[in-house]
């Protein structure tokens, strides 16, 4: 068989998304914003509800808070008891979970369609209608910091990652962990809870989006019988803090029992709607994405300085990060594999990348798109996330055309732009032995840091 | 971004998801279930070629399952089926690992190998347009991998370097390693499948080759592919990539029913400083040909299978003392195991095991309601074609079919067969399948001098250290430079 070399291979063809002319949309008096998306494959539904509040919405005292709410809003209503919510919707053929990020909560449910008028309800009754019993709110502090202790405190990159987010920002709240800090967790009081509830689960605070088998006026209808009664409330304040522009790198030490050492690079980057949106997460591509990727390549495979690489551009409301993560061989000097990475990615801001590269990653950013777009929950959370973080849904069907479109000198423009020292924080976890003596010798880079911290975990 | 409970918790202990069906049900009441259209084909070599054609998007997925895995790890050596795995996309053919990675993601595909305890399995998917090279690439890392000792030693210090990142930051990931060593001990399902730090360390290129040599062949190898595809060109070209590959020069090893435990015993894992103490409880279960299998999984789903399940239900719902708990059965050729998961804080260890106990007292004792039982059965039946949505989905299901010897009934009944289980079923299986609470093996991963005591009264406690280089507790340590 003879094939041509995979590098001239054409790029991805960027077929139309197919489906634009069948999603709908209303918004209900209140503000309450509905869109469907029909697809009639499996007998199904993935229901998305939108909460524009994440932990970028709290203050000290309350960090956690948006996430407690996302554990809270299962726990019953002035109608329902605790537990009936997944009851009910369980024994209909439902499931349900949902997540909290920087800057938004999630409520995620799947079910067969006959359970569409019992999920409507339950939807608007924990929104309209939410329970506040002590009893209740002390069990649920136990179980989140629970999640806390498996995600953080007994999990080094959790734990590093905190630390860096927290010194990334000085003055932004994105400095807030999700999970939120121990003692807020702790101490957060019912007044506070009802304070957020009423001004983040206002129906104009949210937007539902549903994909599955459905009939869009039918949904429009529960929609209105549901929640059309809850009342609208002002607009939440906006966050107003903007980060101030970053003048040096930091360095965060964590010092803690382990073997492998880590390795994190959190640089300042834009928010989801910046228009270099497709130009960042190309570059992000082309540095981690698969074996072929430059950093796997590099630091993995030719120098064997790390065993993992991986990264993550924090696509929110505000300007936020851009994270790379690295896992180091046990006994490895992290500052060495500092210099390495540094020079790697010096390189891209020097000399762009290669036609090849950028090829690869257009495809493989495709192929995760259209593998994202074969399922009821993967149209229900990419027609959610540009409705949310790109103000309108529509802009789902136009993605692959504007990921088609970067080239070579935008991906050089925002390396330049976000790979820059000056605007960094770097982490690094050094294990230390059981008696807290560092078990690598290693020097820490202290060169031209304006901050520096030592944290003891 | 945090989730409210882990969906996949039990992912160590692969649990039972339950398998439903695409679009062809669409007209069905919930959960009826069909396999589509397909064709199979078994060639001259004995390669068995399974084609789900499926045209919705412009992409071909594949799942090659090659039958052995885990079972043709030497018993003092696992790992090796995981390095072979491994190596197979670090070169092949005339490509090195480099051009290997170029060409699958240069056209946006994926290519991805790893071993279980029964089979070696490569699963990706390319564009419609690129399936001669997805063909090209598959023949290639089959029958022509390079092994080359630099890609295998790179890969194996991996392997032992990963092993221990996940000791630093998620132990509850490999608790199911350490209790399926201890369960199982001697049995091929005891071994861990990714090899231990010490294990992996002792693998040479020979190990690799001798593998290969023994362990590959065509009568191995069930090849399924699904979405865009024209069976006819596709079987031409699977005869002919494939065409003179030989037959394994011996079946895969036979497994024997593993024993179950008939004590109570625990393996205490040292983690000093942990602020919370991981679980695995088990007990040899039941395996894939499990006659009662939807009574299983609607008696699964009720005790540890959904949110709100007895399990859940005890650990966080009702006490707060966990962010989750679940069980789940781990179905192979032979009895896998039954196992509960979850983790307390330290202080409150054996509150939250003795919890775990007594719903597992309470099951055996009480059973199931009938309410419950067609709650289950809305469940599992509603869940049930979300498992089966894409051409991924179908070359699994497809690929576990055969290397199973199901047959399309599996997936076909399943739904029927669910409609019909009675609380007689029920009881059935919480008889059979479920272990009695004085017969099982406890595994913990926490700070031991501050939980020693609390778990003392569980049974007879062997110990080891987190960082010990070995899952086995029984698994000798090599002197330092031996």
């Amino acid at each position: 068989m003879n094939l041509g070399s995979p590098s001239a291979a054409a790029a991805m063809p960027v077929a139309g998304v197919p489906g634009r002319d069948t999603v709908r949309e209303t918004t209900l008096a209140n503000g309450l914003k509905v869109i469907v998306w029909p697809v009639h494959d499996i007998p199904n539904v993935a229901l998305y509800n939108w909460v524009r509040a994440g932990s970028r919405n709290e203050a000290p005292g309350i960090t956690g808070l948006a996430h407690f709410f996302e554990h809270m809003m299962f726990n019953g209503t002035t109608r329902r008891q605790l537990g009936e919510f997944d009851r009910l919707m369980e024994a209909q053929g439902g499931a349900n979970n949902a997540f909290t990020s920087d800057d938004v909560t999630v409520y995620q449910d799947w079910f067969p369609r006959g359970a569409l008028d019992l999920v409507f309800d339950l939807e608007a009754d924990r929104v309209g209608n939410l329970a506040f019993v002590p009893q209740v709110i002390e069990s649920e502090r136990g179980v989140v910091y629970s999640e806390r202790r498996l995600r953080v405190e007994d999990n080094n990159q959790g734990l590093l990652g905190e630390q860096v987010q927290a010194t990334a920002f000085v003055a932004h709240p994105y400095q807030n962990p999700t999970i939120g800090w121990p003692a807020d967790i702790q101490s957060w009081q019912m007044s506070d809870l009802q304070k957020f509830f009423k001004t983040y689960y206002a129906p104009n605070n949210l937007t539902l989006v549903l994909a599955g088998d459905l009939v869009p006026e039918h949904v429009f209808a529960l929609a209105r019988k549901y929640f059309e009664p809850l009342p609208r409330q002002a607009a939440p304040a906006p966050v107003r803090t903007q980060e101030p522009e970053q003048i040096g790198e930091r360095l965060v030490v964590v010092r803690r029992k382990a073997q492998t050492p880590l390795l994190q690079y959190a640089y300042k980057a834009p928010a989801a709607a910046d228009p270099r949106g497709p130009a960042v997460n190309l570059l992000l591509s082309i540095l981690v994405d698969g074996d072929a990727s430059r950093l796997h390549r590099s630091l993995v495979e030719d120098k064997r300085v790390a065993i993992e690489v991986s990264g993550h551009w924090q696509e929110g409301f505000d300007p936020g990060l851009l994270w790379l993560y690295l896992t180091l061989p046990e006994g490895s000097d992290p500052a060495e594999v500092q210099t390495v990475l540094d020079a790697e990615l010096a390189d891209v801001v020097k000399n762009g990348v290669t036609a090849a590269e950028l090829s690869r990653a257009k495809n493989l950013t495709a192929a995760g798109f259209w593998k994202k777009l074969a399922t009821i929950d993967g149209k229900a959370q990419l027609l959610g996330e540009y409705e949310v973080f790109h103000g309108n849904w529509a802009k789902l069907f136009a993605a692959p055309g504007q990921f088609e479109k970067v080239t070579r000198e935008e991906i050089h423009a925002v390396a330049r732009d976000i790979l820059e020292r000056r605007r960094r924080t770097a982490g690094v976890l050094m294990p230390t032995s059981d008696d807290g003596e560092e078990s690598a010798e290693a020097d820490i880079e202290d060169a031209d840091l304006d901050v520096s911290e030592d944290v003891e975990a | 971004m945090i989730a409210r409970f882990l969906l996949k918790m039990a992912a160590a202990t692969s649990m039972v998801t339950p398998r439903g069906s695409g679009s062809v049900l669409a007209q069905t009441s919930g959960g009826g279930v069909h396999v589509p259209t397909h064709e199979r084909f078994v060639l001259d070599n004995g390669i068995t070629l399974v084609i789900v054609p499926r045209r919705d998007v412009p992409l071909v997925a594949f799942n090659a399952v090659l039958r052995g895995g885990g079972l043709g790890d030497a018993p003092v050596k696992p790992g090796v089926a995981s390095l072979v795995a491994g190596l197979l996309e670090k070169g092949a053919g005339n490509r090195d690992a480099y051009a290997f990675a170029d060409a699958v993601e240069g056209v946006g595909g994926s290519f991805n190998a790893g071993a279980g305890a029964e089979s070696i399995t490569i699963r990706g998917q390319f564009l419609a347009r690129d399936q001669q090279l997805m063909l090209e690439l598959l023949g290639d890392a089959l029958l022509r991998p390079r092994f080359e000792v630099e890609e295998l030693e790179t890969l194996r210090s991996r392997h032992i370097e990963m092993i221990k990142a996940a000791k630093d930051s998620d132990p509850s990931e490999l608790i199911g390693l350490y209790g399926r060593a201890f369960l199982f001990q001697d049995h091929p399902y005891g071994r861990p499948v990714i090899g231990s730090e010490t294990s992996l360390a002792a693998i040479a290129q020979h190990d690799v080759l001798d593998y290969y040599a023994s362990q590959f062949g065509a009568d191995r190898l069930t090849l399924v592919f699904a979405g865009d595809v024209d069976s006819a060109w596709l079987k031409r070209m699977v005869t002919k990539v494939f065409a003179g590959w030989r037959r394994a020069p011996v079946p895969a090893a036979k497994l024997l029913r593993p024993a179950r435990v008939r004590d109570r015993r625990v393996l205490l894992i040292d983690s000093p400083g942990s602020v919370q103490t991981y679980f695995w409880i088990g007990n040899v279960g039941v395996d894939r040909r499990y006659p009662q299998r939807a009574a299983l999984d609607l008696v699964n789903t009720l005790y540890g299978g959904r949110f709100t399940s007895l399990l859940n239900t005890e650990l966080r719902i009702k006490s707060g003392l966990s962010y989750g708990a679940r069980s789940g059965f781990t179905r192979g050729t032979v009895p896998g195991e039954f196992a509960i998961h979850s983790f307390a804080q330290t202080e409150h260890t054996a509150q939250a095991i003795d919890l775990s106990l007594q719903t597992l007292t309470r099951l055996k004792r009480e059973g199931v309601t009938a309410e419950m039982l067609d709650s289950a059965r809305a469940y599992v039946l509603g869940q049930y074609p979300l498992s089966f949505e894409t051409a991924t989905d179908w070359a699994a299901a497809m690929g576990e079919i055969e290397l199973y010897g199901l047959g399309p009934d599996y997936i076909d009944n399943y739904g029927p067969t669910l409609r019909k289980v009675t609380l007689q079923d029920a009881r059935e299986v919480i008889t059979e399948a479920f272990p009695t609470p004085d017969a099982l093996a406890i595994v913990l991963v926490g700070d031991a001098a501050k939980i020693r005591d609390q778990v003392k009264g569980y049974g007879t406690i062997t110990d080891m250290t987190l960082t010990q280089p070995a899952f086995d507790p029984a698994e000798v340590i090599p002197v330092a430079g031996g």
